[in-house]
Order: structure tokens, then C-alpha cells, then sequence
């Protein structure tokens, strides 16, 4: 899929994660902010690089902003940026997420 | 839960409560400079309709943000305040935020995501989003074994590039092996950005070690310093100037591997003299600063300034003598074009 603009979705709020995902060419490299990337910083990246594979990007550059999200969250704030930066919120692809 | 809203400025009765709110916060300059830029102001209401947080944006650099800090959970309002600051950017298709703030909430900002650029004992200055200044590093063009090198840098408005920009230049190629030429990105001048920059092209391109590039937000852009565009006090330039200069010696200068930066003197411009003043005490002595006196035709400083009155004046036959042939040629054919945009109000006595 192609990345066409920068694609953003969610908030800087508690249990939200702000998503920012922009062309790359260097496979998925995902920039996270999170205090508990200690503990949760690599299940975090692996949800948003499984979500952004299973929907079909597989180069972009993305940065997250984690204010302790759950891994649901997670992946539906990364479709939805995705999808933004696609340009294809006319055809919500919510199978992703199961 | 606390509810955003839009605030709109332009009616005195929530401008008032807006000011009033801020005052109690600390913030107290309400200047027209500041306030008239503000493109857009959110408000954070609690439930009893009180006034708990505010921000605002101009272009793309977060403003006059404060919270009441009474709130429940601590910090979750500055949260709440940002993220509706952001997504009404992002509604315009702004990804790339800035913001200045004093030194001490810097690290709020952190949290949220965003990269301190510099920070002096009172203010901070930091990005946000896409792309960052390490996206607009990757791209200039550089050459072999450049850490090795001679590699100086020129900032420059050139509004428009005169003999005098032309020398620096040429004195610049002739002592390193590389020169930056950055071309300050705003659009606030008398001659276009685009215009500007082709012109620099132009009478740079017999020098092959010279590669004109663009200031991009970090080389005395709106974002870094709003004082170059328009009238301020000292303090206000002193702040701005050091956040730049900061950013090209701690940022920029390592990742090109930039060891000088050449200065014109500025006999005229207030600004621009403290912009000098304050890169050579915080540049030097990592990179070298070199101040090259203005170069003079017979008796007579050559200056853009100068340029502009002339074509104000329509004085065009005495401009040849300050300009190189590429520019003179750009004046006689726009020279219309000029006049009517010193009619329609562009100011030509700043920068």
C-alpha cells in the first residue's frame, strides 16, 4: 500500500496512544515515546508493525506517543492513521484488527 | 470531565477572560506581535463552566498554553490542552509543530513526544512530528569523505542577493572546500522565497563548491525566530538569537561537519547585529566565526536594503552597480511587480 500523506490518529491523553505514520523505505521504524517502554516498548512496536502488515504497508516511518494504551487501542489508532495515510477512509478495512 | 472549546479572540468579552486567565497563569505580554499572529485559540472548560486551560497556534508554533493546576489527575489537562492543539494542525495538514516555552516545562513537552532542539537558562525550544530536523539533515546534498573536509556555512536572506552576498560567497569557496549557503525559508521579505533562492543560484554558480540550500525552519525561520520579521524588544532577540544559533552549533553544524560560518557586518540592521553578536559568543571557539566587513562599491556599503530603496525610488540604473548581472536581469523584468508589492505594503526597511 501506498503511503500518499502523513497519517495521524489518537491523542496525547491518558490510556490513548497519538499515531504519526509517514513514508519510509527502511521497513517499519517505529520512533516510540512511552513511560513504560521499559516494560511494554517492544509489544508496543510488535502491535503496530503486525497491524501495519496485516493492512499491507510494510515501509513506513512511524511515531508513537504512548500514554499507556492498551494493545486494542494500539492497533485501532495505527489503523486508523494508516488508513489516513493511504487516503482510503472510504473503505474501512476493520478486519485487520481481529 | 473538562470540555474544549474554541475561543474566539475577536470578541473583547472572552478575549478578556482569556487575558485575565492567563495573567493569573504568569503570562502577561499581550503585545499585538504576539496576539495578532494567533490563527487559532482552544479553551478548557470544567464543569462548572469555569475556564481551566487555554492554548493557541500561529502557523505552526503552539502558543500561549497554560492550565490551572488544580485538576484531579496531574498533568491530564496539559495533555488534553496539546492534543487539541495538535489535531486542529493536523485538520490543516500541519504534521510539524514547534513550540517555545519557558526552560522549566520543557520536560512537559518531552513527554508528549516532543524533541528539545536548545535551551538556554530561561527558554526552550522544541518540534514536533514529521519531518524533524534530523529529516531535513538526511537530505542535503553533501560530498565524499566530508568529515575530512573544510566545510563552512552562509545564512543568508538575500533579499536580493547583492555583489556583496556575491563576495562573501566567493571568499567563502576560496577557503574551504564546501559551503552551506542557506537561504532563509520565511516568506516575509520583498522578493519571494523562490525568488530569492533562484537568485542565489544564479550568482553562485560559478563557484562548483557551493551548494545553496534552503534555512528550511531552523536557520532564522518564523518558527526559531519570529524577532528577525518583525520589530521586538532586546530581550525577546536576545532569546530568539541564541535558540538558533544553539540549534546550528548542537544540530546542525556536527551532522554536516561544518567547522566555520562566515559573517557579513550589519551596519544598519539592529537585528542582524545582535544575530552576530550572539552566534559568535555561542559558536565560537567550537566552530569559527568569521566576520567579513561589508564590501564597499567606491565609498558606498553595499546592502539589499539599499537595493529596495532604489527600486522603491525606481532608481534601477544605480542598482547595477550593487548587484551581479542575474539579479539586475530579474529586477528590470519584474520591476513592476516589485513596485506593486511595496504598494500593497511590504516592508522594505527590515530585512
Amino acid at each position: 500500500m501506498e503511503i500518499k500523506t502523513v497519517g495521524v490518529a489518537g491523542t496525547l491523553e491518558s490510556s490513548d496512544i497519538q499515531i504519526m505514520i509517514s513514508a519510509g523505505q527502511n521497513g517499519i521504524e517505529v520512533d516510540l515515546d512511552s513511560e513504560v517502554a521499559k516494560s511494554y516498548g517492544d509489544q508496543i512496536k510488535k502491535v503496530i508493525t503486525e497491524t501495519l502488515n496485516k493492512f499491507g504497508i510494510t515501509n513506513a516511518k512511524v511515531k508513537a506517543t504512548d500514554k499507556g494504551a492498551l494493545d486494542c487501542v494500539i492497533a485501532a489508532r495505527t489503523l486508523a492513521a494508516a488508513q489516513r495515510a493511504t487516503e482510503t477512509t472510504d473503505q474501512p478495512r476493520l478486519e485487520v484488527l481481529q | 470531565m473538562d470540555k474544549t472549546i474554541e475561543l474566539n479572540l475577536n470578541f473583547p468579552d472572552t478575549k478578556t477572560r482569556w487575558e485575565n486567565f492567563l495573567i493569573n497563569q504568569g503570562i502577561t505580554d499581550f503585545s499585538s506581535r504576539e496576539v495578532d499572529v494567533l490563527d487559532h485559540s482552544i479553551g478548557l472548560i470544567d464543569e462548572d463552566g469555569h475556564l481551566v486551560g487555554t492554548g493557541s497556534i500561529a502557523g505552526k508554533v503552539l502558543k500561549y498554553i497554560a492550565v490551572s493546576n488544580d485538576e484531579a489527575v496531574h498533568g491530564a489537562r496539559f495533555n488534553q490542552i496539546v492534543s487539541a492543539l495538535q489535531e486542529y494542525l493536523f485538520g490543516q495538514k500541519i504534521y510539524h509543530s514547534f513550540v517555545f516555552t519557558k526552560a522549566k516545562y520543557s520536560s512537559s513537552f518531552a513527554h508528549l513526544g516532543f524533541n528539545e532542539l536548545a535551551h538556554t537558562d530561561t527558554a526552550a525550544f522544541l518540534e514536533s512530528g514529521t519531518p524533524s530536523i534530523q529529516d531535513f539533515l538526511a537530505k542535503m546534498p553533501r560530498i565524499k569523505n566530508q568529515n575530512q573536509k573544510e566545510v563552512a556555512a552562509i545564512v543568508m536572506n538575500a533579499n536580493p542577493f547583492t555583489l556583496g552576498h556575491q563576495k562573501l560567497v566567493q571568499l567563502a569557496s576560496s577557503e574551504n572546500d564546501l559551503v552551506y549557503v542557506f537561504v532563509v525559508a520565511t516568506d516575509a521579505s520583498l522578493f519571494k522565497t523562490s525568488e530569492r533562492m533562484d537568485l542565489v543560484k544564479k550568482g553562485t554558480a560559478n563557484f562548483n563548491n557551493v551548494v545553496v540550500v534552503s534555512g528550511g525552519d531552523y536557520l532564522v525561520s518564523r518558527s526559531t525566530f519570529p524577532a528577525y520579521f518583525l520589530k521586538s524588544p532586546d530581550e525577546l532577540i536576545t532569546t530568539q538569537t541564541a535558540i538558533d544559533a544553539l540549534i546550528f552549533k548542537n544540530i546542525i553544524a556536527p551532522e554536516l561537519t561544518i567547522k566555520k560560518r562566515y559573517l557579513g557586518t550589519e551596519p544598519f540592521s539592529r537585528t542582524t547585529n545582535f544575530y552576530n553578536q550572539s552566534l559568535q559568543k555561542i559558536l565560537s571557539p567550537t566552530i569559527e566565526v568569521k566576520i567579513v566587513q561589508r564590501f564597499r562599491d567606491n565609498e558606498k556599503i553595499i546592502t539589499a536594503t539599499n537595493v529596495r530603496q532604489l527600486i522603491k525610488n525606481s532608481d534601477l540604473k544605480d542598482i547595477s552597480t550593487l548587484v551581479p548581472p542575474t539579479t539586475m536581469n530579474f529586477i528590470n523584468d519584474n520591476y513592476q511587480i516589485l513596485q506593486e508589492r511595496i504598494k500593497k505594503g511590504m516592508n522594505i526597511d527590515g530585512n
